[in-house]
């Protein structure tokens, strides 16, 4: 063997450059170690950045560094609580409800970006316009905004609006300058809001990502690529995007003076959660996002300190956490610290009401729905990251009933049994097998179809698993093909009108309730709380209403979800937040530790 | 040769109009409308029929018979059906209806690094089983080609998922060898894709070995192999320019077939290793339903399948002077 050989020469040179290329210098290292970089990761993939089209939390965890609403959530506050943003106070309400004067902060300008040719690439002031095209944008049917649903039957005008659009032939532009009656803006600092019935959510939805502001001059710029090219008013601009890969952004220099809260919720004092008080927002320079779909590698980097937090996949849940929920001593020895908070979401199976078989049976829904042992079921499929449900309402808002005990809920096989009988009575002989439409065919849901059937089996009755992909799930439920469905909600803001919506029977599919449940005494429950301001009479109608649906069991309820997550104790302020999205203005990190525990 | 090309290429024409064919009756059997999920969760049943209408989707599916009859031509092939060729006849895809962005922006950022993954990988793949299988070929029969054998049957049983597994936590993260994952594109590329592109070497090693030897073999017990040895030509001699060259033309086709399909970069690799190729995309689309983007990508490489074997016949003209291309 000739070292002159040609061929060993080149797999010399590949072995030292593979090894000189992946063994030289740490991935991701920063060559400027002054700056303070926050990294974090996505697992699935950020669709766009147009507020008008984003619908899915990932692309808003993302999006809502760059674009604000008129208000937000108070970040330390719990129970979730709404505080200016871009409105400079609350509206002024007239006293039918009807009409919102926003009076709007004066010291906000979007950041520089080529589309403003006027100023040359200086971000301009907001004024109260750029919600009136924004708006508007999401009600131009050409737009196939994922967000009508938001402003939908409320604001004055606006569904003609929206009517004119869908009138226009192919190649005709929208005439944005046509006068939409519940869309006004006197100055350049006032908006008013005119409605055609009452909306007590309407400061929740304000506070919802795809009704902020955005700039005209944007959208004419760069056209159909504007999801590209997101120019907000926010604390940062994007960077560098790299679809399916990674997304940097920069801290906005133009961004108004915002202070870090100087008061909090019981114990944020004694967590650090107000070290920072008063201290002008943001902190971090430069946030990092790594796209990241599995598990393992997701795992990997965090436990190497390339993250800086990170949720705990179901695989690695017992390498990190002890049989008593605590994090396991070698993980606090690395600096990892654990949180735990509910998530406002609720997971069942749902009946389609429809169905000629279990739409008309009542024991049959009860049966089944006992036939579910909801404590094994968490045990088995969430490592215990989950509470039993008795309704669709979570615990986390105030319409939530901790008192409430849902028979149906109940793991009981007997009765059960017993209602199957009945069931088979009211059906007129033996029952079908039922079908259970599942999204997915993953491990994790053919585990939990054999489950349900094993379930459904121990109290006599036959069900077939039909797995599928998200589209046809989505096609099987809109179309009432379904007979029963595994799904879920998480709620959008924090009120339990986002959960009732789902039983209004204006509603049925191709609409939310894809239960396709229909109770005059709901409906008429659900108008009347939808129409009220937060009270107790309000909470008591939820509470009636709630019993109702227990009662005639749309759905087998199953849990509310419980989320853990853990995060490096160099990042500092982290306090996880359900509802609002735009946080990272208010996290820090401490370089020194980070530098100290993994050398960047 | 010339008239061959161009007469093939006129056959391919039929083929590629039967897979548009084929790619809408799938279209529209498959269940999953995009509008629910466009319409987002609250949607309701008003705004969904909107969004139906400005994508085109409550169009006639093959013909609008109403336009016909009113002479109104244009707007009677205004259709599903005709909308569909159109497009990818003209290469005029519309925006992913997910990522709204436009197919081809899309392909060009991510066919680099799929290419950047999968030709290394193929290049690595093919050289490394080729030799294997020729040296398994010269001592077949022993003890070293029985060992052989077993380790590709064995390293063919196991699912690619668990060499990814592996490497990625024993080799990445234990050991540091390698970046754990990420993706830069231009030089920085081959250190994230090293590890990845080795894995797949490794997954792809015995189903390739195997087929080779196969190939090598049936060579090795030609006529011509024996008298070549008997005129006393030596091992190397043998196997390089004489087996090699003559088991070329099924080695040709199964190479220049797999070409077109490194277009589409390896789903699991990718994902595992968050390089932003190609099979997630085409992945992701399937799983959305985003029609334009599936169109597109089905068209893509039906197209270079269907150059690819045009590619191979001519190959199979230039190793082997016996055949001539008419």
């Amino acid at each position: 063997m000739s070292m002159r050989n040609p061929v060993i020469l080149v797999v010399a040179a590949l072995v030292i450059g593979v090894v000189g290329l992946t063994g030289c210098g740490g991935e991701g290292q920063d060559q400027d170690s002054d700056k303070v970089v926050r990294y974090l990761s996505l697992s699935a993939k950020v669709r766009g950045m147009d507020p008008m089209d984003i619908g899915d939390t990932t692309s808003s965890s993302v999006a809502s560094q760059i674009f604000e609403c008129l208000y937000q959530y108070h970040y330390l506050k719990r129970p979730y609580e709404l505080i200016p943003c871009l409105a400079a106070d609350f509206p002024t309400v007239s006293e039918d409800r009807l009409t919102y004067t926003f009076k709007l902060r004066q010291d906000v300008f979007f950041a520089d970006d080529p589309c403003f040719t006027a100023t040359e690439g200086r971000g301009r002031q907001l004024v109260a316009a750029d919600f009136i095209y924004a708006w508007k944008r999401i009600a131009d049917v050409k737009n196939v905004s994922k967000n009508w649903w938001v402003f939908e039957n409320y604001i004055a005008g606006l569904d003609e609006f929206r009517a004119y659009t869908g009138q226009l032939k192919a190649g005709e532009n929208v005439d944005y300058a046509r006068p939409v009656e519940g869309l006004e803006a006197p100055d350049d600092f006032t908006l008013v809001v005119k409605l055609n019935k009452t909306w007590p959510q309407i400061l929740y939805l304000l506070a919802h990502l795809p009704t902020a502001p955005v700039a005209r001059e944007a959208v004419q710029h760069y056209g159909k690529a504007i999801h590209n090219h997101p120019v907000g008013t926010g604390p940062y601009i994007l960077k560098d995007w790299k679809r399916g890969n990674k997304i940097v952004m920069v801290r906005n220099p133009k961004f108004r003076q915002e202070l870090y809260p100087s008061e909090g919720a019981a114990g944020d004092k004694e967590a650090g959660l107000l070290e920072n008080a008063g201290k002008a927002l943001p902190f971090i320079d430069e946030a990092r996002w790594q796209i990241v779909e599995e598990d393992q590698p997701r795992w990997l980097i965090f436990m190497r300190g390339q993250l800086d937090s990170s949720g705990i996949p179901k695989d690695f849940y017992n390498r990190a956490i002890s049989p008593g929920q605590e994090l396991k001593p070698e993980m606090k020895k690395k600096g990892i610290r654990l949180q735990i908070y509910r998530d406002p979401s609720t997971y069942w199976y749902g009946f389609n009401m429809e169905d000629p078989v279990v739409g008309s049976n009542k024991p049959l829904r009860q049966a089944m729905s006992m036939a579910i042992n909801r404590q094994e079921y968490i045990e088995i499929f969430t490592n215990n990251r989950a509470e039993a449900a008795q309704g669709p309402i979570p615990p986390l808002f105030r319409e939530y009933d901790p008192d409430a005990i849902n028979p149906n809920c109940q793991y009981n096989p007997e009765r059960a049994r017993e209602l199957l009988k009945e069931a088979a009575k009211v059906h007129g002989g033996a029952l079908p097998a039922i079908t259970i439409s599942t999204p997915g065919a993953d491990t994790l849901a053919r585990q939990m179809g054999e489950y349900v059937t094993q379930a459904m089996g121990n109290i006599g009755l036959e069900v077939k698993i039909d797995y599928m992909d998200w589209p046809s799930f989505q096609d099987r439920i809109k179309t009432k093909s379904a007979q029963v469905f595994q799904i879920g909600w998480v709620a959008d803001y924090p009120d339990s009108e986002n959960f009732m919506q789902l039983f209004y029977s204006k509603n049925v599919s191709p609409g939310p309730n894809n239960f396709n449940y229909r109770n005059p005494i709901v409906d008429a429950l659900y108008e009347k709380a939808k129409a009220m301001p937060d009270s107790d009479e309000r909470v008591q109608i939820y509470h009636q209403m709630e019993d109702i649906i227990r009662d005639d069991c749309p759905a087998i309820f199953l849990v509310h979800g419980v989320a853990f997550v853990l995060h490096y104790d160099w990042l500092k302020n982290y306090k996880p937040h359900v509802f609002g999205y735009g946080l990272l203005k208010y996290q820090n990190i401490d370089l020194a530790t980070r530098r100290n525990a993994v050398g960047r | 040769m010339t008239s061959y090309i161009i007469r093939r290429l006129l056959y391919s024409v039929p083929t590629i109009l039967g897979i548009l064919l084929v790619t809408f009756v799938l279209f529209n059997l498959i269940p999953g409308d995009p509008s629910y999920e466009l319409a987002g969760k609250s949607a309701s049943a008003e705004t969904i029929a909107d969004i139906r209408h400005e994508l085109g989707f409550d169009r006639p599916r093959f013909l609008d018979t109403e336009a016909l009859s009113q002479g109104r031509i244009a707007a009677a092939f205004d259709s599903q059906f005709f909308n569909h060729f159109r497009n990818a006849l003209t290469l005029n895809f519309p925006r992913s209806l997910t990522s709204y962005e436009h197919i081809w922006d899309e392909i060009r950022s991510r066919a680099p690094a799929s290419l950047s993954l999968a030709v290394p990988m193929f290049v690595g793949l093919v050289v490394t089983s080729i030799a294997i299988a020729l040296l398994v070929a010269f001592v077949q029969g022993t003890w070293l080609d029985t060992l052989l054998v077993f380790i590709c049957v064995v390293g063919m049983s196991i699912p690619m998922l668990s060499y990814i597994l592996f490497g990625q936590h024993y080799l990445a993260y234990e050991l540091g060898w390698f970046p754990i994952l990420g993706y830069e594109p231009g030089a920085q590329a081959f250190k994230y894709v090293a590890l990845p592109c080795l894995l797949g070497i490794f997954s792809g090693l015995g189903s390739y070995v195997r087929f080779y030897r196969t190939v090598m073999l049936d060579e090795m017990r030609n006529d011509y192999v024996r008298t070549a040895f008997a005129k006393g030509l030596s091992s190397p001699r043998v196997l390089f320019k004489h087996v090699l060259k003559n088991a070329m033309i099924p080695i040709i086709t199964t190479l220049v077939l797999s070409i077109p399909f490194l277009f589409l970069g390896s789903l699991l690799l990718e994902r595992f290793f968050s390089i932003p190729g190609m099979g997630s995309y085409f992945i992701d689309a399937f799983n959305s339903r985003d029609f334009p983007v599936i169109n597109a990508m089905v068209f893509m490489t039906s197209l270079l399948y269907v150059l690819g074997q045009l590619v191979t016949d001519i190959c199979y003209s230039l190793v082997d002077p016996r055949i001539s291309l008419r």
